[in-house]
């Protein structure tokens, strides 16, 4: 297949069409935060800004979504099914530590039940990846099998030429009939936009393999003592991730015989997250639910699904209110014995 | 055809005095609007806003609150309490936007069956010029069931 | 800073405090909470116009398991928590060993400079640079040119505004929240074993971040504050969707003051503007 680039003024264009055919676009703007846009304008495509505050996993996994509407019927109870959600879902501008969450929580959604409603979302979609010019002390996607030019959940993927343009490559069939049916906005390419180079460096911090032996041995270990010591317990890492999908589902009443049940987002650091209905909670203090964060992102899934839970994208820490960096645990984890129990 | 509206009112009275004048009101067979659904509790000083905002949340289009003349509180200060919660409430309420002037407030006493009628009719009528809670009833939208889904086929 | 860290390995040695919770500097310039456990540790505490944290949110972790007084770093607005856990009777004075800094100002965003443009809300109406009391004080005191109190302009706008125009905006700011409770967690005042949005029988506040569900727990959560809050603008910070919090909670302490003449955290001994009353508090609105 040729080559292909677009500019981003077509780039735009397409987006015109795409809002014309109520196509949902999820974008990032102008602050740099992923957002339904409702005109091309809106559009910021910058390869060197810091990942969005939040990432785009609410589109696809909703912070709160019904999963049936019931009333009662005078003796009866009568449950109605929510309307599915059968838009086209187009993202522009997901850095590929975005896009790589996608296929990774997507195995949990798959597993032994199959979530329709996160399916059909993900089914209706269109990523479009660009490739990541940005990096600074919290990143480390290299670390973890990912790169800033990792094509992995994109569809399309942009890497920055110079002149506004973009070179196009096409990673599924969907990429395809989507460049394709616009293919009037894509250009050959004549090799006059000379590529923009990547500026910055992404250093290695950590063996993974490592991390993850050390992991396996060391359920108890004096190191979670201190690691999650000054966690707070809030959800912020969580809900920021693109790759924490942990959920609760609850029952909400409106007006006296009517309601929905409820699927919303869930999260590990919560003390009330394990607490049995005995009132026994497994994971009693903080310390034993950072372990269970670290663990979870770094063991478990990858003992379940092989893949790491998580993409390298540092969201949770610069967002954290008392600068937890979980760089810098795993760093600590990588500088460890293999089995620091002896030594304790 | 246009329903007329009917407001719902929720009333939290304090068991020892405005739950006994309603009481004596009813006995004294003084007539009254049926609009106000009538919660007791022990006294004032048991309402927490999260009550008001629960009955707001159900439905309803305006709350009266009504309890001990200040000094004859069963609980000696129950009611002194509840008035400093109230005026941090109602500002708190001005200051969010959410029209506070459906929140009313009384001291009835056990003997004033008469004071009680008054204040319930007043206050429906008054949130009957209002209208419906339509500024806390749009908050509702995720939780009530999308028109489109209760014509079509119900799922049992 | 040496002084800091002498009086803080100081008071570990000659065992004033059990431990300390302080700030340290990571190795990438982060300035973090900490707790310093022995002399050694003491090493590593520091100050700088970036410690933001309120340290006092940890005290409550700590109030069960007393074994020897705690030490805490803490500036003059991270002070007014401590005064009003003690004033709540969550904490007793004896038990604490408070390093008061003297502070002039912390930044608004950690990865930058401290400069006027990069100051914290908070600072911007501070009224004292020195805590009012301590056990052992740390740092010069410098001057510095506060900004001006652009929140108060907000306020006013606001005030301003209709009683529609007013719901709207809440209802946007209201509409990003995710449920996180970060603002919960860093409150050093939210000390509730079991908070009103995690009592199911029944459910007051729902847990969907729908509008309801974020509308209740907001209001809530303000009106929990109303004449409590501290002004650490510790939940504004924390917000990952960056609703302004601290609008709420200062406005309640303003009403509060306007009202009632009461100021939280400012005494040790005063009672605690919802723990009593006053028979001529006003009822002008009570029929």
């Amino acid at each position: 297949m040729e080559e292909l680039i677009i500019s981003n003024d077509n780039l735009k264009k397409i987006v015109h069409e795409l809002l014309n055919n109520d196509c949902r676009v999820i974008g990032t703007t102008a602050e740099n935060k992923f957002k339904e846009i409702e005109s091309a304008d809106e559009l910021v495509l910058n390869p060197g800004s810091v990942p969005t505050g939040s990432s785009f996993k609410e589109y696809f996994f909703p912070k709160t979504e019904p999963l049936f509407f019931y009333k009662q019927n005078h003796s009866n109870v009568d449950l109605f099914d929510p309307i599915p959600d059968k838009s086209k879902i187009v993202v522009l501008g997901a850095k590929p530590c975005d896009a790589a969450a996608l296929p990774i929580i997507s195995k949990v959604f798959n597993w032994d039940y199959k979530d329709d409603l996160f399916n059909s979302r993900l089914d209706n979609s269109l990523i479009i990846g660009m490739s990541c010019h940005y990096s600074d002390e919290f990143c480390f996607c290299n670390d973890i099998g990912g790169s800033p030019e990792n094509m992995k959940g994109s569809d399309v993927f942009l890497k920055p030429l110079a002149d506004n343009y973009f070179k196009v490559t096409s990673i599924t069939p969907k990429g395809e009939a989507f460049i394709k049916e616009y293919q009037k906005y894509f250009e050959k390419d004549l090799g006059k936009n000379k590529p923009i180079e990547r500026k910055v460096e992404n250093p290695k911090h950590f063996d993974y393999d490592k991390v993850k032996t050390w992991l396996d041995n060391n359920f108890e270990n004096k190191f979670w003592d201190t690691a999650g010591e000054m966690c707070l317990g809030c959800a912020q890492c969580a809900f920021v991730c693109p790759t924490c999908h942990c959920f609760d589902i609850i029952d909400e009443q409106n007006g006296s015989c009517a309601g929905r049940r409820a699927k919303n987002w869930d999260a590990c650091q919560f003390s009330l997250f394990t607490k049995h209905a005995s009132g026994h909670n497994p994971r009693d203090n903080q310390e034993k639910r950072y372990r269970q964060r670290i663990s979870h992102k770094f063991k478990y899934y990858m003992d379940k699904f092989d893949e790491v839970l998580c993409t390298g994208c540092g969201r949770c820490s610069r967002g954290c209110p008392v600068s937890l960096d979980i760089l810098q645990v795993v760093e600590e984890i990588n500088s460890l014995p293999e089995n620091s129990n002896s030594i304790q | 055809m246009e329903e007329k509206f009917e407001p719902k009112i929720a009333a939290f009275v304090c068991n020892w005095c405005t739950y006994t004048g309603a009481d004596l009101a009813g006995t004294s067979r003084l007539k009254q609007e049926a609009n106000a659904r009538l919660i007791r509790v022990p006294c004032t000083g048991r309402i927490d806003p999260v009550f008001i905002i629960k009955a707001f949340e159900n439905g309803a289009d305006g709350v009266l609150i009504s309890g001990c003349h200040p000094g004859d509180c069963h609980y000696n200060a129950g009611n002194f309490h509840a008035r400093r919660r109230w005026i941090l409430f109602k500002n708190l309420l001005d200051f969010i936007g959410i029209d506070s002037s459906r929140l009313y407030f009384s001291w009835v006493s056990a003997s004033e069956g008469k004071k009680w009628v008054d204040i319930v009719d007043g206050v429906i009528d008054a949130v009957r010029i209002k209208g419906p809670f339509k500024q806390y009833k749009k908050m509702n939208k995720e939780i009530e069931i999308p028109v489109a889904v209760e014509e079509g086929v119900s799922v049992k | 800073m040496n002084e800091l860290k002498q009086i803080c390995k100081d008071a570990l040695t000659e065992k004033k405090a059990r431990f300390i919770i302080g700030y340290k500097e990571d190795k990438n310039k982060r300035v973090k909470p900490f707790i310093a456990k022995t002399p050694e540790d003491a090493e590593k505490l520091t100050f700088s116009h970036h410690a933001v944290n309120n340290l006092a949110v940890y005290l409550s972790r700590f109030k069960n398991n007393i074994d020897g007084k705690i030490g805490i770093v803490v500036k003059s607005c991270d002070l007014k928590a401590v005064t009003a856990l003690i004033q709540e009777n969550q904490i007793k004075r004896d038990d604490l060993f408070i390093i008061g800094v003297n502070c002039s100002g912390v930044v608004l965003d950690v990865a930058k400079e401290f400069n006027k443009d990069n100051t914290q809300i908070k600072c911007k109406y501070c009224q004292a640079k020195t805590p009012p009391y301590y056990d052992a004080l740390a740092e010069e005191s410098k001057e510095f040119e506060m900004p001006d109190d652009d929140q108060a302009e907000l306020m006013a706008k606001i005030d301003k505004m209709t009683a529609e125009e007013r719901l709207e905006f809440w209802n946007a700011e209201f509409e990003k929240c995710i449920k996180c409770y970060a603002c919960r967690q860093v409150c050093p005042m939210c000390y509730c074993e079991k908070c009103i949005v995690e009592k199911s029988e029944p459910q007051w506040i729902d847990s969907s971040s729908t509008s309801r569900g974020n509308f209740s727990w907001n209001i809530i959560r303000a009106f929990h504050q109303a004449g409590r809050c501290i002004g650490c603008h510790e939940c504004e910070r924390a917000c990952p969707m960056g609703i302004p919090l601290t609008l709420l909670t200062r406005k309640m302490g303003m009403v509060a003051f306007s009202e009632f003449g009461y100021r939280h955290g400012t005494s040790l001994t005063e009672p605690t503007l919802i723990g009593t009353y006053s028979t001529s508090d006003k009822e002008d609105f009570i029929k």
